[in-house]
């Protein structure tokens, strides 16, 4: 399941770029990987990060997992709903399960990201 | 080289994630660890326990003997009885928690955990004398699947030949099931109503599919037995438990009583002469971010312990956990903070066990 109209990076987060602004989550692979997922560590709003900064953490029930900036930006809004329902990421990654939205500083940098039939490539090199 | 249980087929066969824990490779989950939790609470699970060791002792002089070497009085256990203890080493550390099966008269079961089993089979046999017979039952291929959940008695009862309502909490017994000759236990280590079924492995295959074939009864892996031992506040022998830790500290003292002579029971009155430096208490966090062991525990802002153990509770919703800490910072409802590193995490010191909702001693079976 890798929808098309996002780009990827190869630690499995997605990014939906409307207008300025980048929607981050992580990958039906990532959530499957990690399993139920129990704590989200939101970052703070207005908050600004590099692409490939540490964005914030999740724990699941056996593992934990950092998340990373797919784009530098400025964080827009938060997805406050995964402080009492973390598990919406396994239940819908795309789309209830976002993360946080990032106001991007150069939304090119997103160019440089996999579109999803090269990241449904890169899953097929990682099972091998 | 992981050693495979006689399950492992089956485990792949049921998607189970695979991982190595005390030499051997077990699911950690099949499903998932909440779903398989929560089914373990309202209905029931099985898992696979065959890493753990079983030694039989059998002999006139049994029961005397590993009365001298355990924490458990053995010739007091009466027959069909099981017993929590410890093997102590001299200076009262903990070598391993084992539960001691009296089978017989002159026939004793110790189970003991897959990580210690070893060790604890050379501790053993160094102190038995003449009058004994041992039978390592891990290498005669023997393993354990625990069924666990209030609804483990209507599903088990069908399947063997002995009245499950006679059989109570820590009773044990020799049974037939699925045809299969295998002992018995209503002991486990989730606080619901269970069995434990030992037996030996290609016959256990046999009984683990019958039960899995019960709708009420779903396979469940290490990840939810360990949050589910933990909302009871029981402890993990590596974790809570270790030659660094004795029965006093470890709020466990009612399990070696040193009135009698065993390994360690001279250090033990000594140790009750006074009160101990530290005590292991269960903490309940006001969110649902993870304490990990070795995470510093801190009161007015000086460290006064360590995490020993720390999950996500399916049933309370929060995060709990267990760890030493200083006498004078572990009584029930003291505020504490966790530092994971990442945050400063409040939590609260709280009875054991964290859930109280568990079915393992009910009488209405």
């Amino acid at each position: 399941m890798v929808p098309k109209d996002l780009s990827y990076t190869n630690e499995h987060e997605w990014i939906r770029v409307e207008g300025g602004i980048g929607t981050v989550g992580i990958t039906d692979h990532a959530q499957a990987a990690l399993g139920d997922i129990t704590f989200v560590e939101l970052p703070p709003a207005g908050a600004a990060f590099a692409k490939g900064d540490e964005l914030c953490a999740i724990e699941s029930a056996k593992a934990a997992a950092s998340i990373y900036a797919p784009a530098g930006g400025t964080i827009a809004a938060v997805n406050e709903a995964l402080e009492d329902d973390p598990g919406r990421i396994n239940s819908d990654c795309y789309g209830g399960g976002w993360i946080c939205r990032l106001e991007l500083s150069d939304p090119a940098e997103v160019g440089s990201l996999m579109d999803a039939a090269a990241y449904e490539r890169f899953l097929a090199q990682e099972e091998h | 080289m992981p050693r495979e249980t006689a399950l492992y087929d089956r485990h792949v066969a049921l998607g189970g994630r695979l991982v190595e824990f005390g030499g051997w490779t077990l699911p950690v989950q099949y499903e998932g660890v909440l779903s398989e939790h929560r089914r373990c609470r309202s209905s029931a699970v099985v898992f696979d326990t065959s890493h753990m060791g079983q030694f039989l002792f059998r002999g006139p002089e049994a029961a005397r003997q590993l009365g001298r070497i355990g924490t458990q009085d053995a010739e007091a256990l009466a027959v069909g009885r099981c017993r929590y203890g410890f093997l102590l080493n001299e200076g009262a550390g903990v070598l391993d928690d084992t539960i001691l099966m009296r089978l017989g008269p002159e026939e004793l079961l110790l189970v003991v955990n897959a990580g210690t089993a070893e060790g604890d089979l050379r501790w053993i046999t160094g102190h038995l004398g003449p009058g004994v017979e041992m039978e390592n039952r891990l290498a005669d291929g023997w393993g354990k699947i625990d069924l666990q959940g209030p609804a483990a008695a209507r599903a088990l009862g069908p399947l063997v030949d002995v009245d499950l309502r006679a059989l109570g909490y820590f009773g044990v017994s020799r049974a037939v099931c699925c045809g299969r000759r295998c002992v018995l236990s209503r002991t486990g280590y989730t606080g619901e109503l269970g069995y434990e079924i030992m037996a030996p492995g290609e016959e256990l295959g046999t009984i683990f599919d019958r039960l899995l074939a019960d709708e009420a009864v779903g396979p469940a892996g290490l990840g939810a037995r360990d949050s589910l031992r933990l909302e009871m506040g029981y402890p993990l022998y590596g974790h809570e438990l270790s030659t660094e830790h004795d029965p006093i500290e470890a709020d466990l003292a009612g399990f070696a009583r040193p009135e009698r002579e065993f390994i360690g029971a001279a250090r033990l009155r000594e140790l009750a002469g006074g009160p101990p430096t530290r005590k292991l208490v269960a903490f309940r966090a006001g969110s649902r971010r993870r304490a990990n062991p070795r995470d510093a525990i801190l009161a007015e802002g000086r460290t006064v312990g360590a995490v020993t153990s720390g999950a996500f509770s399916p049933s309370l919703e929060v995060s709990i956990g267990m760890g030493y800490v200083e006498l004078a910072s572990a009584d029930a409802g003291r505020g504490l903070v966790v530092d994971t590193g990442r945050a400063e995490l409040p939590v609260v010191v709280a009875e054991k066990p964290l859930y109280g909702g568990g079915t393992c001693r009910t009488k209405d079976l």
